[in-house]
C-alpha cells in the first residue's frame, strides 16, 4: 500500500515551519520593532549627541536600553512612561522633540518623578508601553491622558489652589471664578452648599466615561470633551436638561472645565498632601459667610437676573418672581421671604437653601435678605397702603373666578401652571392674608401679574366680595385634599357657575 | 550487525526496512527546531524584565549643599553621605547581620540589635557583624543632583569627586 | 577491544579512566536502548512498546484510523490544546495574582512587560475557545460516525465527562482577568447557578430547599462576585479540574486501546462475500480485536477465517499523524496568538453594569433561553440535553454504521431533515419571540409555573423530540432518531449561539447588528 503517512509528514513540516515563522515574528516584535525599543535607541544617539563634557559621556556611556519604569505604592500605580520620555529630568533635553524633551517649567523639581510617577499629574494608563496605550483614549481605561492645559486640574488633589502661584493654576482659578459669576451655584452643589435642581459636583472630575450621556458626542470619548461640549450646549447633549447655555468664550470653557475635573475627591496618602491641604478640608467644611452680593450672584443669579423684573425662563417654560422687585419689597416682609429662603418652594423649582438643605449659613441667609430688600423698601409699607383683607368668602364662588382670572398662569389648582406656585405649602404657610389681597389688588409691578382694581370696568375687575371668594379658594388649594376637589371644580367648571355668568 | 541482517534464514529473524527519507528528517527537523524555539521564548518569561517595587535610586540635591566634612543622614534611604576632601561617599546605615539600622556613634556606627560596632569608614570593630558597611555607589544625575542607587555596592573608599 | 592472546586483565584505574572516557556513549545507550531509529517491524513495535508515554498506543493501527476526513483529527487538536493551554498556563502562573486588588494589574504586566507575556497570554485564550471548539465538534465526529456504540459506550460517557470539564476550565479561567468582560460574565453565570431558585421561588418552597442558592453560595464563597470568588475560581481552574481533566482523559485514551482502537467499518463487504449465488458470512469481521504482542514472524500472518488486517505499524505513521495535527493545532494556535489580541476591558466595577453583560460564547445559547426562564435555559434543558446525550449508547444498541460517517442507509438523508427542522424551528421560536414576545407579555401576572411550563426553550425542545419520534416511526430505526434528534439540537444550540452574540444588544434587546447598538 502506498505509504500511510506521508501527507501527514508534509503537513508536518509545513505546520512546523510555519509555527517557526511565527515565533521569530513574534520574538522580532516584541524586542525589535517595540516602540520603546525604538525611542531608546534615538534616545542614545541624542545623548551621545549632546555629550559636551565628560559628565555627558558618562551618561550616555551608562545609558541602557532596557524597560524602565516608576513604581509608587503608595499612589497604587506603576508608570512606565520613562521607557520613553528618557530625558524629563536632564536640562540639556532642550530643542528635542518629544518624547526625548525635558520636562517643561520646573515642576519635577517639587516633584520628583521617582517619587511621583506620571499618572497622578497626567492620567493615562501608566502600565503601558505604548504611546497609543498610554493616552487610553476610546480604549478600556478609565483615565485617559489628560490634554497639556488641563493637567492643572490635577494639583487639587494634594494642594490647596488658592496658595499656588497663580501662574501654574490660571484655569483652575479662572473656572472657579466663572463659576461663581455665572451662578452654577444656583442649581448645583459644590461642598453641599447650592441649588439641587442639577447634580452635585463633588465628584465630577472622577466621572468616567460610562456615567456620562455620550449619544451626541462626537468622539474622542473623553470626559473633558464630554464637558466642554455639555458647556457649549447642555441641552444638546443632556436631552430634556433643565440647565439653561452659560453662553461661554471658548477659553471660558476650557477654564470651566478645568475646574470641573479639578473636582475629584481622591484618595492620596497624607504624606503626599501639601501642608495647606488639610487647611483647605477643614475650610471647606466650615466655610466662611459670604456677603448678601455674593451670596445672591453666586447662589440666585442664574434664575432671578437681577430680579427686579419678572423674567419669561425659556427652560422652565414659566414666570420667574421679581424677587428684588419693588412691588414685592413693597407687599413682603422679612418673616415672608425668610421663609421662602429657606424652605424653597418643594415641588418647583426653587431648592431650599437652610444650612442643612443648601448649605448656606444663617449669616448668609440675613445677609441676602439684607440685599435682597434693603430696610428701606420693607413691608412695613404693606401696613399703611393695603386696606384690611376682606373676610373669607364662598370658596365654590371662588373656585370659578380662580379659574376665569387666575388658572389661565397658575394653573387649575394653584400648580402647574407658569406662574408662582400658590397652592405651595411653604407659600401658603408663608404668606399672609394681606399679603394675598395686596398682590391681588395690586398686581407686581415689572412682571405679569396684572391688578385686579374693584373700579376699573372689564375683565380685571374683582370687588371685596369677590377677593373674599378668591381668598377661600386660594387658601383651600393649599390644603391637600381641597386641592384635589378645587381642581375638579375648577377644570371640569360644572360645579361653578357657567362661563357666562358674571361674578358678583 | 550487518552480518547478522543478511542471514535472515529463520522467519523469527526480524525484516530490515529503510523508511529514512528527506522529507522525514526534514519534517522532524523543523518539529523539533518549532518545539525547541518555543520552549526558550517560553522559559524566558520567568526573567524578570523590570524588578518591581521602587526605584532604589535617591536623589540627594546638589553637591553644593554638601560642605566639606559633612554628614548627612538619609533617612528615607538608610544610608549616610560623607564629603570629604577627595569627594563624596555614602556608607549603608543597614546592619550587616540581621538588618537592624545603625546609628552613628563617637567612633563610627553602632547597632542596637545585637552590638555590632563599625568605624567611621564601615568597617567592622566589634560584633556578630560579618562584613563591613557597605559603599554605595555614588553618581550624578542629568540635572547635576547626585544621586546614590542603594542597590549597587562599591569597593571602600571609592569617592566620587565633585 | 582487539582480541589478545594473552588475557591482562585491566587494573581498576584503567578500567576506570576506560569508562570515564565512553561515559557519552554509554549514556546515550543506557537512554535510547535501540541506539538507533527502527530498522525493522519489531524494532518499530518496541519502540512503541517500551516507551511509557507511547505504550498507550497499540502497536499497530488500522489504516482507517489514520484516514484525515475520518476524524479530522478532533481528539487529537482537543488534548494538543489542552496540553498548550496547561504549559502556558503554568507559565502564566509565575505572574498572575488571585487577588481582587492585583489580577487585573498582574494581567497588564503580562501583557505590557514581561517577556513573550502578551504571546503567551494570547495563546492561552485563543487555544481555550480551540479546545471547547473542539471538544464540540468531536463529539459530534463521535456521535455521527456511530462511534459510540458497544463496546465504546463507557468511553462516550467518559468524554461527556470531559466536556463538562472543559465548559468548567473555561468559565473558571474567564473571571480570572477581573476585568469588566470577566466580571459580569461570571455574574451572569452564577445567576444562571441560581436558576434552581426560579423553580422553587414559584413552589414556594425556597425556604427549605435551595439548591440554586446553594450552588451559588458554593462557586462564590460569598453572595456576591469578589475576592472569595476570584480564589475559588482559580483553585478550581490551576489545579481541581486539570487534574480531574487529565485523569478522565488518561481513563479515556486507555479506553480507546481496550476497546479495540478506533470505530472503523467491519471490513470489506462486513465479512460477507457471494457464495453459491447469495451472500454468505465467510470470514468474522476483525473489527473489535486487541491482542498481544507474542512475537512477529516473517510474511504475511496466518489470519484463519478472519478478514483481511489493514493495519500498519504505529512507529512511525501513527505517530507522524500525531505530531502534524498537534502541529496543526500549535499553528493556529499562534497565528490568532500573533494577529488577535485576547480582550481586556476596564478593571472590573460592580457600580457599571456592562450592558449587554454576555456569557463566554459556548454559554451564550443558554443565556438566550435563560432570557426567557432561568430555571429552564440554565437548568433544565442543559440537563436533559446531557442526560439524553449520555443515554445514545444505551438506546441505539444495534451495531451497524460504525467508523462511517451516517454509514446506515437512510442516515444521510434523515440528517439533512432534521437540520432544516432544527433551523426552521429555532428561527421560527426567535422570530416570534423577537416581534410578539411571550406569556408574561401578554399577561403581565401570569405564575411563574406556566412560564416554566410553556417556554419558547421548552416547546422548541419538544418539538425536536417530536421530529425524532416521528422519525423513529418513519424509519423504523433508534439511530435514525438519534440522529434526528442530535442534528436538531446542533442546529439549534449553534444558531442560538450566533443569535445571542450577533444580535442581541443593550438590554438584551434584538439588533440586525453592533453597529446598531445605542451608544449610552
Amino acid at each position: 500500500m502506498k505509504d500511510p503517512s506521508l501527507q501527514y509528514r508534509w503537513l508536518l513540516l509545513g505546520t512546523s515551519l510555519l509555527t517557526i515563522g511565527y515565533l521569530v515574528a513574534a520574538a522580532v516584535r516584541e524586542n525589535f520593532l517595540a516602540e520603546w525599543y525604538q525611542v531608546q535607541k534615538d534616545y542614545q544617539s541624542i545623548l551621545k549627541e549632546k555629550a559636551a563634557d565628560e559628565r555627558g559621556r558618562a551618561i550616555a556611556r551608562d545609558f541602557r536600553v532596557e524597560l524602565k519604569q516608576v513604581s509608587v505604592p503608595a499612589l497604587k500605580t506603576v508608570d512606565r512612561c520613562v521607557s520613553c520620555h528618557n530625558g524629563i529630568d536632564d536640562p540639556r533635553m532642550t530643542g528635542v522633540p518629544l518624547p526625548h524633551a525635558v520636562h517643561p517649567g520646573d515642576i519635577l523639581k517639587n516633584h520628583p518623578a521617582d517619587r511621583f510617577g506620571c499618572t497622578v499629574c497626567h492620567q493615562g494608563q501608566g502600565p503601558a508601553t505604548t504611546f497609543e496605550d498610554a493616552k487610553g483614549e476610546d480604549a478600556f481605561w478609565d483615565y485617559p491622558l489628560l490634554d497639556h492645559n488641563l493637567v492643572q486640574s490635577s494639583c487639587f488633589a494634594c494642594h490647596d489652589v488658592e496658595k499656588l502661584p497663580p501662574a501654574q493654576v490660571t484655569l483652575v482659578v479662572e473656572g472657579r471664578k466663572l463659576y461663581q459669576e455665572k451662578s452654577c451655584g444656583s442649581c448645583h452643589k459644590l461642598g453641599g452648599r447650592g441649588g439641587s435642581l442639577g447634580p452635585a459636583l463633588d465628584n465630577e472630575g472622577a466621572k468616567t466615561k460610562h456615567q456620562l450621556i455620550l449619544t451626541n458626542l462626537a468622539p474622542p470619548h473623553t470626559t473633558w470633551n464630554w464637558q466642554q461640549a455639555h458647556f457649549r450646549d447642555p441641552a444638546g447633549i443632556v436631552p430634556a436638561s433643565q440647565m439653561k447655555n452659560p453662553a461661554l468664550s471658548g477659553p471660558q470653557v476650557l477654564a470651566l472645565t478645568v475646574y470641573m475635573l479639578a473636582q475629584r475627591q481622591r484618595d492620596v496618602p497624607e504624606s503626599y498632601l501639601a501642608p495647606d491641604k488639610l487647611e483647605e478640608k477643614v475650610r471647606r467644611l466650615h466655610p466662611q459667610p459670604l456677603a448678601g452680593e455674593q451670596v445672591y450672584h453666586q447662589y440666585c443669579l442664574a434664575c432671578h437676573g437681577e430680579g427686579t423684573s419678572g423674567r419669561w425662563d425659556k427652560t422652565f417654560q414659566r414666570f420667574i418672581p421679581a424677587i428684588r422687585g419693588a412691588s414685592l419689597q413693597a407687599t413682603a416682609d422679612r418673616a415672608y421671604l425668610e421663609t421662602q429662603i429657606l424652605q424653597g418652594r418643594p415641588g418647583t423649582q426653587m431648592p431650599a437653601w437652610a444650612k442643612q438643605a443648601g448649605g448656606l449659613l444663617p449669616e448668609e441667609i440675613n445677609a441676602v435678605l439684607d440685599y435682597i430688600q434693603p430696610a428701606a423698601s420693607r413691608g412695613a409699607a404693606a401696613a399703611t397702603h393695603a386696606p384690611a383683607p376682606p373676610p373669607h368668602g364662598d370658596s365654590i364662588r371662588g373656585a370659578a373666578l380662580f379659574t376665569s382670572y387666575c388658572s389661565g398662569c397658575h394653573g387649575p389648582a394653584g400648580h402647574a401652571g407658569v406662574a408662582p406656585e400658590i397652592s405651595n405649602s411653604v407659600f401658603q404657610k408663608a404668606a399672609s392674608d394681606e399679603f394675598i389681597v395686596t398682590t391681588i389688588r395690586n398686581g407686581r409691578r415689572g412682571t405679569a401679574m396684572p391688578s385686579f382694581q374693584p373700579h376699573i370696568e372689564g375683565a380685571r375687575a374683582l370687588n371685596d366680595a369677590s377677593v373674599g371668594d378668591l381668598l377661600a379658594f386660594i387658601r383651600e388649594l393649599g390644603r391637600p385634599q381641597a386641592g384635589t376637589q378645587a381642581a375638579q371644580a375648577g377644570g371640569s367648571g360644572q360645579k361653578a357657575p357657567s362661563h357666562g355668568e358674571e361674578p358678583r | 550487525m550487518r552480518e547478522l541482517k543478511e542471514q535472515q534464514k529463520s522467519r523469527l529473524e526480524p525484516i530490515t526496512i529503510r523508511r529514512r527519507s528527506f522529507l522525514s528528517v526534514a519534517a522532524l527537523t523543523s518539529f523539533l527546531s518549532a518545539t525547541g524555539l518555543a520552549l526558550a521564548g517560553a522559559l524566558r518569561l520567568p526573567g524578570p524584565a523590570v524588578l518591581p517595587g521602587p526605584v532604589r535610586r535617591f536623589k540627594v540635591g546638589h553637591p553644593e549643599e554638601f560642605a566639606v566634612g559633612s554628614e548627612t543622614l538619609v533617612e528615607e534611604a538608610n544610608f549616610t553621605l560623607f564629603r570629604d576632601a577627595q569627594g563624596v561617599y555614602a556608607i549603608s546605615c543597614v546592619c550587616t547581620h540581621l538588618g537592624c539600622t545603625v546609628a552613628r556613634s563617637a567612633g563610627g556606627f553602632a547597632c542596637p540589635c545585637h552590638g555590632s560596632r563599625f568605624a567611621r569608614n564601615g568597617d567592622v570593630v566589634r560584633g556578630p557583624a560579618p562584613r563591613a558597611l557597605p559603599w554605595l555607589e555614588v553618581g550624578r544625575a542629568a540635572d547635576g543632583q547626585l544621586v546614590v542607587y542603594a542597590d549597587n555596592e562599591v569597593p571602600e573608599g571609592t569617592r566620587f569627586r565633585v | 577491544m582487539s582480541t589478545v592472546t594473552a588475557p591482562v586483565p585491566p587494573s581498576a584505574t584503567q578500567e576506570f579512566v576506560h569508562n570515564l572516557r565512553r561515559l557519552p556513549h554509554t549514556v546515550k545507550d543506557a537512554w535510547f536502548r535501540l541506539g538507533h531509529t527502527p530498522e525493522s517491524e519489531r524494532e518499530e513495535s518496541q519502540a512503541t512498546f517500551h516507551n511509557l508515554f507511547l505504550h498507550i498506543h497499540s502497536v499497530r493501527v488500522h489504516v482507517r484510523s489514520l484516514a484525515p476526513t475520518f476524524t479530522l483529527g478532533l481528539g487529537i487538536i482537543s488534548a494538543a490544546s489542552f496540553a498548550i493551554l496547561c504549559i502556558t498556563g503554568v507559565l502564566l502562573m509565575v505572574y498572575y495574582k488571585p487577588s481582587t486588588a492585583l489580577a487585573y494589574d498582574s494581567i497588564k504586566d503580562l501583557h505590557f512587560v514581561v517577556f513573550s507575556g502578551r504571546f503567551i497570554r494570547n495563546i492561552h485564550r485563543w487555544s481555550a475557545h480551540v479546545m471547547v471548539a473542539a471538544v464540540f465538534l468531536h463529539m459530534a465526529r463521535v456521535f455521527y460516525t456511530s462511534s459510540y456504540k458497544r463496546p465504546r459506550e463507557f468511553n462516550w460517557l467518559v468524554g461527556l465527562g470531559l466536556l463538562v470539564l472543559t465548559l468548567a476550565l473555561s468559565f473558571t479561567g474567564y473571571l480570572l482577568p477581573y476585568d469588566q468582560l470577566a466580571y459580569w460574565a461570571i455574574t451572569i453565570g452564577s445567576n444562571i447557578a441560581n436558576s434552581p431558585r426560579e423553580l422553587t421561588d414559584a413552589l414556594a418552597i425556597t425556604k427549605w430547599f435551595d439548591p440554586g442558592g446553594f450552588q451559588r453560595r458554593l462557586l462564590l464563597g460569598a453572595n456576591f462576585v469578589g475576592e472569595d470568588s476570584l480564589i475559588r475560581f482559580y483553585v478550581l481552574h490551576v489545579f481541581i479540574l486539570p487534574v480531574a481533566l487529565t485523569t478522565l482523559l488518561g481513563v479515556h485514551f486507555w479506553r480507546i486501546r481496550k476497546d479495540g482502537g478506533l470505530a472503523r467499518p467491519e471490513g470489506p463487504m462486513g465479512g460477507q462475500a457471494e457464495w453459491g449465488g447469495s451472500m454468505k458470512r465467510v470470514f468474522e469481521p476483525l473489527g473489535t480485536k486487541t491482542y498481544g504482542l507474542m512475537a512477529l514472524v516473517k510474511g504475511r500472518r496466518a489470519t484463519v477465517n478472519r478478514g483481511p488486517e489493514d493495519t500498519v505499524m504505529s512507529w512511525p505513521h501513527l505517530f507522524w499523524a500525531e505530531l502534524a495535527v498537534l502541529m496543526v493545532t500549535v499553528a493556529l494556535t499562534l497565528i490568532l496568538a500573533f494577529h488577535f489580541d485576547a480582550p481586556l476591558k476596564e478593571l472590573a466595577n460592580p457600580g457599571v453594569p456592562e450592558n449587554p453583560a454576555k456569557a463566554p460564547w459556548y454559554f451564550l445559547g443558554l443565556q438566550e433561553l435563560v432570557s426567557y426562564s432561568a430555571f429552564v435555559g440554565g437548568l433544565m434543558i442543559p440537563a436533559i440535553a446531557w442526560i439524553g446525550l449520555a443515554l445514545i449508547p444505551f438506546l441505539d444498541q444495534r451495531t451497524g454504521g460504525e467508523g462511517e460517517w451516517l454509514g446506515t442507509p437512510g442516515e444521510k438523508r434523515v440528517a439533512l431533515r432534521s437540520l432544516l427542522v432544527g433551523l426552521a424551528g429555532v428561527t421560527g421560536m426567535l422570530a416570534f419571540t423577537v416581534n410578539y414576545g411571550w406569556l408574561r407579555n401578554w399577561y403581565p401576572h401570569i405564575h411563574q409555573l406556566w412560564i416554566i411550563a410553556i417556554n419558547p426553550g421548552s416547546i422548541l425542545v419538544a418539538l425536536y423530540m417530536a421530529w425524532s419520534l416521528w422519525v423513529l416511526k418513519r424509519s423504523n430505526s433508534i439511530r435514525h432518531a438519534a440522529v434526528a434528534l442530535f442534528t436538531c439540537f446542533l442546529a439549534g444550540f449553534s444558531v442560538l449561539t450566533y443569535f445571542a452574540t450577533v444580535h442581541r444588544g443593550p438590554n438584551w434587546l434584538f439588533y440586525w447588528w453592533p453597529s446598531q447598538w445605542p451608544v449610552h
